[in-house]
């Protein structure tokens, strides 16, 4: 497992009336991306986001890619790893890291003379990411 | 019988065939040469004989006729035409040696008579470029149309408009487009805004917010006093409407950041910032609500010297040609500086630019070019701004000495250099973040920074996220588990600092800038190092391409950087166009946008600012504003604009609008459009109340005898929540969307409450096309039929129906007109065909919502390709009435599918609706 960040667990306490503020959700953070990073969505088509890891890997520029995927993309996230390894009939390996990922909201009051401060708050979302590499190198860098 | 005369033939040489009547034997007598149809060969009456005096008399005559018909040269052309085409050369009427010699005497002779008129000769061009020449031709060419400090950089890229009293670059002239949209979705893109207009107020807070709150309204949400805002740690946006007249009447769109409040001082600060169209409707409000009329005499030097510009101008050149020591005199290093203050484009140079009020004390300030604002779009923005500016290093110096200058006066207060410090911190951590729309939406940061002309790259380079080897490390901890040696702990400090910055921005104290001081900002604006001292200091330094260094004492500058948030409405793209604004003194635009280009960013001009706005869907300012002044000036212009566009085509090669059932290319009837549907939603609504008494409690509810007035945008946030529920289709989707914020689902009841509310407003909504097309301006908005809506449901990507093309009743009338044109042209038969252009309805349109096949309820205000959705985009307005009698029609699974057809086009197209709050 990864780095557990420890949230603030006294600004989780917030009370909010769904009435008096409008909720906005920040995207993700962004992390940088290396050549052979793929960041599975839900929105982009199953079929596409497997054949752009399978173009990445039998390009040959890579001899490992990672898929990460957030939340509800975890799912496809691990689809996308296990139907790349059943189809390279055993030449590749998975190897999978889960880690907790922070993200933030805002909430607007409605009223906003009289509610003071629009506030953030935090909260966390699972994710995992998925190393597939070819078998007999060892895996650089490590 | 020859009647016809010879082309050049002298007027005193006349041959007629009567020219010998009274010798009517010396015609019969000429001889006459070939074939004659009549005499079948030759004249049956041959002379008998010929008096040869007669006979040689008259050949002499028509000789001499000749003779001078060749002789003499015509007026009308050149020598050269008496030449065969084959011998004719370029440029013969220029050069005289190209004829043939013959004619050259005669050409030389046509070209001395021809002589134009003496043209005043040009200064030399040394002359024209020597410097003080130069400004005074800059000054001449900007008297009418200003020029923006960067104008010189802009109008060697750009195509250059004149708009609302500036110069300003349109698009540039290589092709970009692409690049342009790419830099603001992945790099940066840079913006100068100077043209904005500042409004600055100042006063005790209580009573400013007092007048202001006149001018908006809680309804359409954060207002001049929402909390954060008021703090000075945010920037604010709303839309301002004339003293307290809220639903009507609306004025534009503001941005307003207040200063944070100062210690011992009950007195506040506020910058308006405003379209120039939109500037002086503000001011007059603003003057109304604060009592603020008295104008203050100018007691500025800098604000009197426009006026005055050119008299000194002369005689100081005057003075300074015969001496030779023009460079080392000292008032010519500051007179650049302040010959480039000029006023500005939206007010005379003689009218006033501070009003007070002895009653509530308020001030009002015009600082309108007294700012300049760049801006930065794209979520790298903040990245360049790291790499281009360094927070302004302290200077050693005795605490006895004093300085003229504002920072070294500054660097002996041990608080304010604390401040500094947290300053350059928070600016330091701006780093570790990846994408400007990571933090807080109008978080604003002051800091104080070296000139950044001292460190200026060698190259242009791209400026890249700093944090590479941070984010390295951070992957491996995901990746691989467990910290890699030695880096562990760099990490750990970063993060906090950053999720502090990304949860709580910018803490109030830090927003505290000098920028908002009026003698520190003239002060840096005058002690500017000119770019000539600088040169020379480059060309001392050892190594070239190096920092500059030790930081002259001239060379700090404070500088205010404004959070712009990017979309924010709305799921999909949220964070685009997010980005920066960078606000500076005057006269150091051009210090800051070289630096800043040579980091790698894009530079676009008005055309790119209004396709980030369409990104961004957001409202741009005068265009999607059609019920404010500056709105209806704006489509004043817009219509003459594309009339005249039009115009220049042949008329062949014109749509005929008319055949294509549009009525309005040019221009949108917003007006008659609201009060059409005005109408035809209470005849539906009497219906009802005569099929049934259950809806009869909801009528007087309006007062249905309110006449008819100025339509509006609506911009209740609580009607527009409504209206953006019951436009989505209630699928799965929908309905999780839908429980954020649950209102009452759409009932006949509900609806028309809230159509008897909004009676005459239009509703501004983003619409997405379902399959192809590209939607353009003006386009009409339509409500599908049950047999459309049939269409759909049976093929996805259905292509829509098609309009039943139109006739031309006026082609016929246009026709006619011209032709009594003609012949004789009456007064009012002209008035009448001027006003006809082919293809385009005259003046009184007839009803616009049921002129075609289906009914119209909008246009489009801007349409275009989307590169970030993929597909056509296009903003525009519906009317409310309009919009909800079609939702209630709708299927549920269809609810808030409109057609849409392009002015050009007979074809509708589906597309979806989007109101987003």
């Amino acid at each position: 497992m990864t780095d557990p960040r420890n949230p603030d667990s006294a600004s989780q306490a917030i009370e909010m009336d769904p009435v008096e503020y409008t909720l906005r959700k920040r995207l993700p953070r962004k992390l940088p991306k290396r050549r052979n990073d793929v960041y599975v969505n839900m929105k982009t088509d199953f079929r596409a986001q497997l054949a752009r890891c399978q173009k990445l890997l039998e390009g040959g520029a890579h001899r490992e890619i990672c898929v990460h995927g957030l939340g509800l993309a975890i799912n496809r996230a691990i689809n996308i790893a296990l139907q790349l390894q059943a189809s390279s009939q055993g030449a590749l390996q998975l190897a999978a890291n889960t880690s907790t990922v922070e993200l933030v909201d805002d909430l607007e009051p409605e009223d906003p003379d009289e509610a003071g401060e629009p506030m953030t708050r935090t909260r966390n979302n699972s994710a995992i990411h998925i190393k597939v590499f070819t078998e007999f190198p060892t895996p650089a860098k490590g | 019988m020859r009647e016809k005369k010879l082309r050049n033939q002298p007027s005193n040489v006349q041959y007629s065939s009567t020219h010998s009547v009274d010798n009517s034997d010396a015609r019969q007598g000429g001889w006459v040469r070939g074939h004659h149809r009549d005499a079948g060969g030759y004249a049956k009456e041959m002379p008998k004989f010929i008096t040869g005096g007669t006979f040689a008399r008259a050949r002499a005559a028509e000789v001499n006729a000749m003779l001078k018909a060749v002789n003499k040269t015509p007026g009308s052309s050149y020598v050269f035409a008496a030449l065969p085409k084959h011998m004719r050369r370029r440029a013969m009427s220029h050069n005289t040696k190209r004829l043939p010699r013959r004619l050259r005497d005669v050409a030389n002779r046509m070209a001395a008579t021809k002589k134009k008129k003496e043209q005043a000769k040009n200064k030399s061009r040394k002359a024209r470029r020597r410097h003080g020449n130069l400004l005074l031709e800059f000054n001449r060419r900007q008297r009418k149309n200003i020029w923006l400090e960067t104008h010189i950089w802009h109008a060697k890229r750009f195509h250059m408009v004149k708009k609302w009293g500036y110069c300003l670059g349109d698009r540039p002239t290589n092709k970009c487009y692409r690049p342009c949209y790419r830099a603001m979705s992945n790099h940066c893109l840079l913006q100068d805004l100077s043209y904005y207009c500042c409004i600055e107020l100042h006063g005790e807070e209580d009573k400013l917010l007092a007048a202001l709150s006149q001018l908006t309204s809680k309804d359409t949400g954060p207002t001049f006093a929402s909390a954060v805002c008021l703090s000075g740690c945010r920037q604010g946006s709303l839309t301002v409407y004339k003293a307290g007249q809220y639903p009507s009447h609306p004025l534009g769109l503001v941005t307003f950041l207040w200063r944070p409040r100062t210690q011992g001082s009950a007195l506040r600060q506020l910058w308006i910032w405003a379209h120039p169209t939109l500037k002086q409707d503000l001011l007059a409000e603003l003057q109304a609500v604060c009592l603020c009329s008295e104008a203050v005499a100018m007691v500025t030097p800098v604000e009197a010297h426009p006026t005055t510009e050119p008299e000194p101008e002369k005689s100081s050149e005057a003075k300074l040609v015969p001496g030779k020591k023009r460079k080392r005199n000292h008032k010519d290093s500051s007179e650049p500086s302040a010959k480039k203050i000029l006023g500005d484009g939206t007010r005379s140079t003689t009218s006033p630019v501070t009003w007070k009020s002895s009653l509530t004390g308020i001030i009002i300030n015009d600082l309108t070019m007294e700012l300049v604002r760049f801006r930065l779009i794209g979520p790298q923005s903040h990245s360049v701004l790291t790499d281009t500016l360094e927070a302004a290093t302290r200077c050693e110096q005795q605490p006895t000495h004093t300085s003229s200058l504002w920072w070294p006066e500054l660097c002996k207060d041990e608080s304010r250099m604390k401040l500094h410090q947290q300053q350059a911190d928070l600016f330091h951590t701006l780093k570790s973040i990846f994408s400007s729309s990571e933090l807080t939406a109008g978080t604003v940061l002051s800091l104080t920074v070296d000139d950044p002309r001292l460190n200026l790259p060698t190259k242009k380079v791209q400026a890249l996220p700093f944090l590479r080897l941070f984010h390295r490390v951070h992957i491996w901890f995901c990746v691989l588990g467990g910290p890699l040696p030695g880096h562990a702990d760099v990490p750990e400090v970063c993060e906090e600092k950053r999720r502090e910055l990304t949860l709580r921005g910018v803490p109030e104290h830090c927003c505290q800038s000098f920028l908002w001081d009026q003698s520190v900002r003239n002060s840096v604006t005058d002690n500017k190092i000119p770019e000539q001292t600088l040169n020379r200091m480059r060309r001392e330094v050892l190594v070239p391409g190096s920092r500059l260094s030790p930081t002259p004492l001239q060379g700090r500058v404070p500088i205010l950087l404004v959070h712009q948030p990017g979309k924010q409405l709305g799921t999909e793209r949220t964070g685009w166009g997010a980005g920066w604004d960078l606000l500076l003194p005057k006269g150091w635009g051009m210090a800051f946008w070289v630096p800043l280009v040579y980091r790698g960013v894009r530079v676009g001009g008005l055309n790119m600012s209004l396709k980030h706005n369409q990104n961004k869907a957001t409202p741009h300012f005068p265009h999607d504003y059609p019920d404010c002044p500056a709105g209806v000036r704006f489509q004043d212009e817009q219509e003459a604009e594309l009339l005249n566009k039009l115009k220049r085509r042949p008329p062949a090669k014109r749509p005929n609008y008319i055949k294509l059932g549009c009525l309005a290319p040019l221009r949108c009837p917003w007006q008659q459009l609201a009060e059409e549907w005005e109408l035809i939603s209470r005849d539906l609504r009497e219906e009802k109340t005569h099929d049934g008494p259950v809806e009869q409690q909801v009528s007087p509810l309006g007062g249905a005898t309110v006449k008819p007035q100025h339509f509006t945008v609506l911009r209740s946030r609580s009607s527009l929540r409504l209206l953006s529920c019951w436009c989505r289709p209630s699928s799965s989707k929908g309905q999780r969307l839908r429980g954020v914020g649950e209102s009452s689902p759409l009932s006949h009841s509900a609806a028309s409450a809230l159509v008897e509310a909004h009676r005459m407003s239009v509703v501004w909504v983003r619409l997405s096309l379902l399959s192809k097309g590209k939607p353009e301006l003006h386009a009409m908005l339509c409500a599908p039929t049950a047999e459309d809506l049939r269409l759909l449901a049976k093929e996805q990507r259905a292509n829509g129906p098609q309009e039943p093309p139109h006739k031309d009743h006026f082609k016929s009338r246009i026709g006619r007109s011209k032709k009594s044109q003609k012949t004789a042209s009456p007064a009012n038969d002209t008035s009448q065909s001027s006003d006809l252009v082919i293809g385009l309805w005259p003046d009184p349109l007839p009803s616009v919502s049921s002129h075609c096949s289906r009914v119209m309820l909008g246009w489009v205000t801007q349409g275009d390709f989307s590169l970030s959705a993929g597909c056509g985009e296009a903003l525009g307005f519906i009317t409310v009435s309009g919009l909800i009698h079609t939702l209630i029609k709708q299927p549920v699974e269809h609810r808030g599918t409109l057609l849409l057809r392009n002015p050009a086009s007979l074809h509708y197209r589906f597309i979806k609706v989007n109101i987003e709050v």
